[in-house]
């Protein structure tokens, strides 16, 4: 059973402006989190993501819909018993929000005392968490004397203190750079593997979610419109916007502007074929543009990995006669997804010949601003 | 000169009568502004303890004391004074009238330094499960501490400022003192005597707050 439920679920504001509609900044989501799984929560910022998981520790209430957590629908619960159900999940932040005031050791305790756990209790559990985090040398530093890695381990041992099943990360490791990134995406890894902590992380980076994320949700005006497993997203988005989103973080898809250079570089039709592990080989494609007397070169390109699968874009500028050209490519759209960028747009996803299904294009007209606290 | 040293006693009666003034003033006033403060703070939209009818009542009854000036204040407060603490003059009707006064402008500084606590901090604390007063008293007032503490420096010395007034319904002090003895009577040296005390008072006001700020925010 999914330990975190939500059914048609919705988050709305009152307009700052009197008589103007109401600000939707989540829009009739459902989503299922399996125990154990970490699932990444992608999408431009604005569509809502934030405002997301806060409805599942409830510090945002839904306004429609049903929240579940562990079997118990937490929507409608009156505050003081959402604490008891926040005791339950953990929560790490962007700006890592630590209190400055408090040294470390006394950071990770506090989620503890507000627990009730007797005085002994803590000072062991604070021990053990920040031997876990790798910071026991650091119990009586401040925050402000951490680095921006340091920070968010304590709030990783802050977050896990009370042993919660679900922790929830919000941009957790937008404000590092890319080697602590890593380590940090490294410790968060360790927490699911050997804790077994569900875990749903927001993020916009393609590392994130190559190195930790099973499962994937891509939200886009407040809607989720495209949920799945990680490669098969990332591999082969379904939905013209997830396409879009997906196009600007995975490698090898060039974006309008490297397209308009490849066109001023290189004479011929630009295509870019997609390649998926198990999809027939990119042999096979040079094969059928070979013996279709076509002439063709590498202009662009990318080979992505997640979990230890493999899926990869390759643009090529093809000459030769137009009709023959045209035949190349529908035979090879049999084998891999072709893409023919429109020129003077040259949005990856639209215009797709063969390969994925092309989405509808009509993404939820919610409002984009749902990232209000 | 000669005419300071006969005044001498009367001097540090002065003197004394002012720290009386501003120690009770910073205590009664100190800690009616801190519940002001703080419930301007909790009530505000978006705050701990939302409540737009509190909040609006508090505002408009700071809004309507504050800019009265303190010695037109000290007069139209005289019947409450007088109806609180039995008497209209005298150094206690003064601490009276400047607690009252005090409090209202503690009010907007502790609020003012409670709002820099950042938004994010308070989330967190409220994601372990805290309710509003354990995030007030465990987190709001700790991270706010050393600006805090500041403030209150910065009102003490306005209070040292307006109990100068305080000789207007008999309540003494050093500025009482340099007016009698000082400018009426042609000493100037009288005046800068007293002058120089106050001072001396708001330099060792204001050095103490800082140590202790800086001691607080450890920088």
């Amino acid at each position: 059973m999914a330990i975190v439920s939500l059914a048609n679920v919705s988050k709305s504001y009152p307009s700052p402006e009197r008589g103007a509609p109401r600000i939707v900044a989540v829009d009739d989501v459902s989503l299922e989190i399996e125990a154990g799984e970490v699932t990444g929560i992608i999408g431009y910022s604005g569509a809502g993501k934030s405002t997301l998981v806060r409805l599942i520790n409830a510090l945002e209430p839904a306004t429609d819909g049903t929240v579940t957590i562990d079997g118990r629908a937490i929507t409608g619960l009156p505050e003081r018993e959402l604490r008891a159900v926040r005791l339950g999940i953990g929560m790490i932040f962007q700006q890592f929000n630590l209190f400055e005031a408090k040294t470390v050791a006394q950071n990770v305790a506090y989620p503890l005392k507000v627990a009730g756990w007797g005085k002994a209790e803590i000072t062991a559990r604070v021990q053990e968490l920040l031997d876990f985090v790798g910071l026991a040398d650091k119990a009586r530093a401040y925050p402000d004397q951490l680095s921006g890695g340091q920070k968010q381990r304590v709030g990783i041992a802050r977050a896990l203190a009370t042993r919660p099943r679900i922790l929830l990360a919000d941009e957790a490791t937008s404000a590092l750079d890319p080697e602590t990134t890593q380590e940090v995406l490294a410790l968060l890894k360790r927490v699911n593997e050997e804790y077994g902590v569900t875990m749903v992380v927001i993020t916009h980076e393609m590392d994130v979610i190559q190195s930790i994320a099973t499962k994937v949700a891509v939200m886009d005006g407040g809607r989720v419109i495209e949920q799945g497993d990680v490669f098969d997203v990332f591999s082969d988005p379904q939905h013209a916007s997830s396409r879009k989103f997906v196009s600007t973080v995975v490698q090898g898809v060039p974006s309008p502007a490297e397209l308009a250079v490849l066109r001023e570089r290189h004479a011929g039709r630009i295509a870019t074929f997609s390649f998926r592990d198990g999809d027939a080989a990119q042999a096979r494609v040079f094969v059928e543009l070979a013996q279709a007397g076509l002439e063709f070169e590498l202009v662009y390109g990318g080979i992505n990995d997640i979990r230890g699968r493999a899926f990869g874009h390759l643009t090529l500028a093809i000459r030769g006669e137009e009709a023959a050209i045209d035949r190349a490519l529908a035979r090879i759209g049999e084998l891999v997804a072709v893409t023919e960028p429109p020129i003077g747009d040259g949005a990856v996803g639209d215009g797709a010949v063969g390969g994925g299904a092309v989405g509808d294009g009509a993404v939820g007209d919610g409002a984009q601003d749902g990232e209000a606290r | 000169m000669d005419k300071l040293i006969d005044l001498g006693p009367e001097f540090w009666t002065a003197a004394g009568e002012t720290l009386y003034m501003v120690f009770f003033t910073m205590l009664f006033g100190g800690l009616a502004g801190l519940v002001l403060g703080i419930g301007l703070y909790v009530t505000r939209t978006g705050g701990l303890l939302p409540n737009v009818v509190v909040n609006n009542v508090l505002n408009v009854l700071i809004n309507f004391f504050r800019p009265i000036p303190f010695i037109i204040f000290i007069a139209a407060v005289q019947p409450l004074t007088r109806a609180v603490i039995g008497i209209g003059i005298g150094t206690n009707a003064a601490v009276f009238a400047l607690s009252l006064a005090a409090s209202f402008a503690i009010g907007r500084i502790v609020e003012q330094n409670l709002l820099t606590v950042k938004p994010g901090v308070i989330e967190a604390a409220r994601s372990m499960g805290a309710g509003p007063w354990r995030i007030l008293t465990t987190v709001v007032i700790g991270e706010a501490l050393g600006p805090l503490i500041l403030g209150y420096t910065f009102i003490i010395v306005a209070v040292i400022d307006m109990s100068a007034m305080a000789g207007f319904l008999g309540g003494g002090g050093l500025g009482y003192f340099a007016q009698l003895y000082g400018y009426r009577q042609f000493e100037p040296i009288v005046t800068w005597a007293a002058v120089l005390l106050i001072i001396v008072f708001v330099q060792i006001v204001q050095y103490l707050g800082n140590w202790l700020a800086r001691k607080v925010l450890r920088r």
